[in-house]
């Protein structure tokens, strides 16, 4: 048992045993993968992957009338993670206004704030591994929300400012990594500009408007409008100018829900991104790199759940997205990549026999891709099983 | 000029009464989680409440999706209304939504004698066990008194210059509550002593209200779905029973129920336990009539 791990159990049989009203609500979340595909190349080619469970421990409870405060502690393929760890001012502040501060998931778009246990699909949406990394848009800053007065349906505004890690670790590089020296600067090259990334302490704006309908008793609609904007980092210009190397990210999300009873539903969900970026380049033959025009990118995904007999649902989804999933961080790569594509179709069947306590689920991802330069590569296909555990105080499920 | 004076007058005043007619002046703003708990405020309150409810009449109690458009009806309310027990455990994230500093919140178990509070440790073995007692009180009618004079007690603190107002209403309630609860004591006296299945751990007020023996439920544990085993040695228990009636809520599946009544021929009911739950159901009374008249019919 590593250390760790025995940390992790003493502070966790401590908090079991000094339970009583006062204390927060703990829950822990466990989620077993089992995988194959039948992928040409890959080590698990006709073979079951057991992959090693994780865990996910959630704390939550008041600070007092006006305050709460979360923390959701994570062992992830062998290690633990401060996934999230904030504060919320729920009420009391001017405006009706409400405050979290600390590191948690963006509220851009609507999947990005739900945990990937609450997902009725198995894998994370092509375009959000993309553009918000395989964890997800994570980040430290504080968000303020506020209620719009509009009497006949439900709308907010949330504006955040945060450190922009998340950002930075998807698309750009890591911090003064990437560092040119002058002589090594190329001459005559008229259409870029060449330069050095530096670090840059600069903050990232993200902002949501949404606005709920009741369309019926039964039936519900949310839209949502994202965007986001910062700076990757600082380029070092030949004339000796610092530049910006920017990023802008516009969404769009929909959802629509119609649950006539207990027994069955109806989801359908989309979202959509647009990305647009400065890039860099790299020169060939030579080891360092230009500011290259920016690139103006998309991706998103539309899906539905059917639930039905109250324990049983299944579902589809479409992908598609700019950039190759499972490439490696690069200049000219995931989110840089402004000429090849994934498309992926994806489908689920999913079974929770009491309640959020147990979650199976069935789902198959089929991955298609199209390489700028004709490259062929063969369409991967990856079968999961999927089993989640819930133990302990769980919330509603906000829509 | 004048004309153009008078018109612009009459513009004015027709504006002004229009604002002024859309103003709810001296209202108090209610919230209740459930529509039983909407109908007593509406009976107390009458015009001078401004009320509504989170729960539909046929929605399970238990589970509601937390839905901006509830923090909406939240956010401007004077009172929120709550079972308790446990009962409505999305009530909180509706509270923390609405951003409400001023929401007075009140719990209308506070004067009910509960039942069914476990002892020992409650855990997840043992079902959706609600570990502060059972929540459903409001199907035994005497209990819906108790909650009428919670209800009164914080209009009366709320808007103490309807005092009168709202005092005579819930006499006006409680007398013919009265009635009915003599007139469905009558109903039920003949079924005292019978035995009855339920669906769902929602009728211990109800059975002991009225004398009913519960022979068993058809879920195995509360809110656990019900199984194959699990019906098979309900099949049994009817027998030796001797119950007739499976009384269940309308928002349930009668699928399992079904096949039991098919195997041992027993009659399922299927009641609301809300108002509005049913067409034609749209206040407490009714509801109760409606539950009382279907199983002392049928037992």
């Amino acid at each position: 048992m590593s250390k760790q791990t025995a940390v992790f159990l003493l502070l966790l049989f401590n908090i079991n045993f000094a339970q009583s009203n006062v204390n927060p609500d703990i829950s822990l979340i466990g989620t077993f993968n089992t995988t194959t595909n039948f992928n040409e190349g890959s080590p698990y080619k006709g073979k079951i992957n057991f992959e090693d469970p994780s865990l996910e421990m959630f704390i939550n409870g008041y600070l007092n009338p006006y305050a709460k405060a979360s923390a959701n502690i994570a062992y992830h393929e062998g290690s633990f993670a401060a996934e999230e760890i904030y504060f919320e001012i729920l009420r009391g502040l001017p405006l009706d206004m409400q405050l979290k501060g600390g590191k948690h998931l963006l509220g851009f778009g609507k999947i990005n704030t739900v945990h990937g246990h609450a997902w009725p699909f198995t894998e994370r949406p092509l375009a959000h591994r993309i553009y918000f990394g395989e964890e997800g848009l994570n980040d430290i800053g504080f968000n303020l929300s506020f209620i719009l007065p509009t009497e006949n349906f439900f709308s907010s505004f949330d504006i955040g400012l945060y450190k922009g890690d998340s950002f930075r670790g998807i698309g750009g590089h890591e911090h003064g990594q990437e560092e040119i020296h002058e002589d090594e600067i190329h001459e005559g090259e008229e259409a870029h500009e060449e330069f050095e990334l530096n670090e840059t302490n600069s903050p990232v704006i993200s902002a949501r408007l949404g606005a709920f309908f009741g369309l019926s008793d039964y039936s519900n609609l949310e839209i949502g409008l994202n965007g986001a904007a910062g700076t990757l980092g600082k380029a070092g210009l030949d004339n000796g100018l610092i530049k910006n190397v920017n990023f802008i990210y516009g969404g769009i999300d929909f959802k629509y829900k119609y649950k006539p009873d207990t027994y069955k539903s109806l989801t359908i969900q989309t979202e959509a991104l647009l990305n647009h970026r400065d890039i860099i380049n790299e020169l060939e033959g030579a080891e360092h790199f230009v500011l290259g025009d920016a690139i103006n990118t998309y991706g998103g995904f539309i899906f539905f759940d059917y639930q039905f007999n109250k324990v049983f649902s299944f579902g589809l989804k479409y992908d598609f997205t700019y950039g190759i999933i499972g490439s490696e961080r690069g200049i000219n790569s995931l989110a840089n990549d402004a000429g090849n594509k994934t498309s992926g179709i994806s489908g689920w069947f999913g079974y929770y026999p009491v309640e959020e306590t147990l979650a199976i689920r069935i789902g198959a991802e089929r991955l298609m891709f199209d390489y700028e330069d004709g490259t062929i590569r063969d369409d991967e296909t990856m079968f999961k099983m999927q089993m989640i555990f819930s133990l302990g105080p769980h919330k509603a499920h906000p829509f | 000029m004048d004309k153009e004076k008078i018109k612009m007058k009459n513009i004015l005043v027709i504006l002004l009464l229009l604002v002024f007619t859309s103003m709810n002046f001296g209202q108090v703003k209610v919230v209740a989680t459930t529509s039983v708990i909407y109908d007593l405020v509406k009976e107390i309150g009458k015009d001078k409440v401004e009320a509504d409810y989170i729960c539909r009449g046929d929605q399970d109690p238990h589970y509601v999706e937390i839905l901006p458009s509830y923090m909406l009806k939240l956010r401007k309310a004077e009172l929120f209304f709550k079972i308790g027990l446990g009962l409505e455990i999305w009530a909180q994230q509706l509270i923390d939504g609405s951003r409400n500093d001023n929401l007075k919140i009140i719990d209308l178990s506070n004067g009910i004698e509960k039942k069914e509070i476990p002892a020992g440790k409650v855990d997840a073995s043992q079902g959706d066990i609600h570990p502060y007692g059972n929540p459903h009180y409001w199907l035994d009618p005497y209990n819906a008194k108790i909650m009428a004079a919670e209800i009164l007690e914080a209009l009366l603190a709320k808007s103490p210059e309807n005092s009168e107002y709202f005092k005579k209403n819930y006499q006006n309630y409680i007398s013919t509550l009265d009635k009915k609860l003599i007139e469905w004591n009558s109903k039920m006296k003949k079924a005292e002593g019978r035995s009855i299945v339920f669906f769902h751990a929602s009728w211990i007020y109800f059975a002991e209200r009225y004398g009913l023996k519960i022979s068993g439920y058809v879920e195995p544990k509360p809110g656990i779905p019900p199984t194959p085993s699990h019906n098979a040695e309900l099949y049994n228990i009817i027998k030796k029973s001797g119950a007739n009636v499976i009384v269940m809520e309308n928002y349930y599946s009668d699928k399992a129920p079904n096949q039991i009544a098919s195997q041992t021929g027993i009659k399922v009911i299927k009641v609301p336990i809300a108002v509005f739950g049913m067409e034609g159901i749209d206040s407490y009374i009714k509801m109760m009539d409606y539950i009382i008249n279907n199983i002392s019919g049928n037992l």
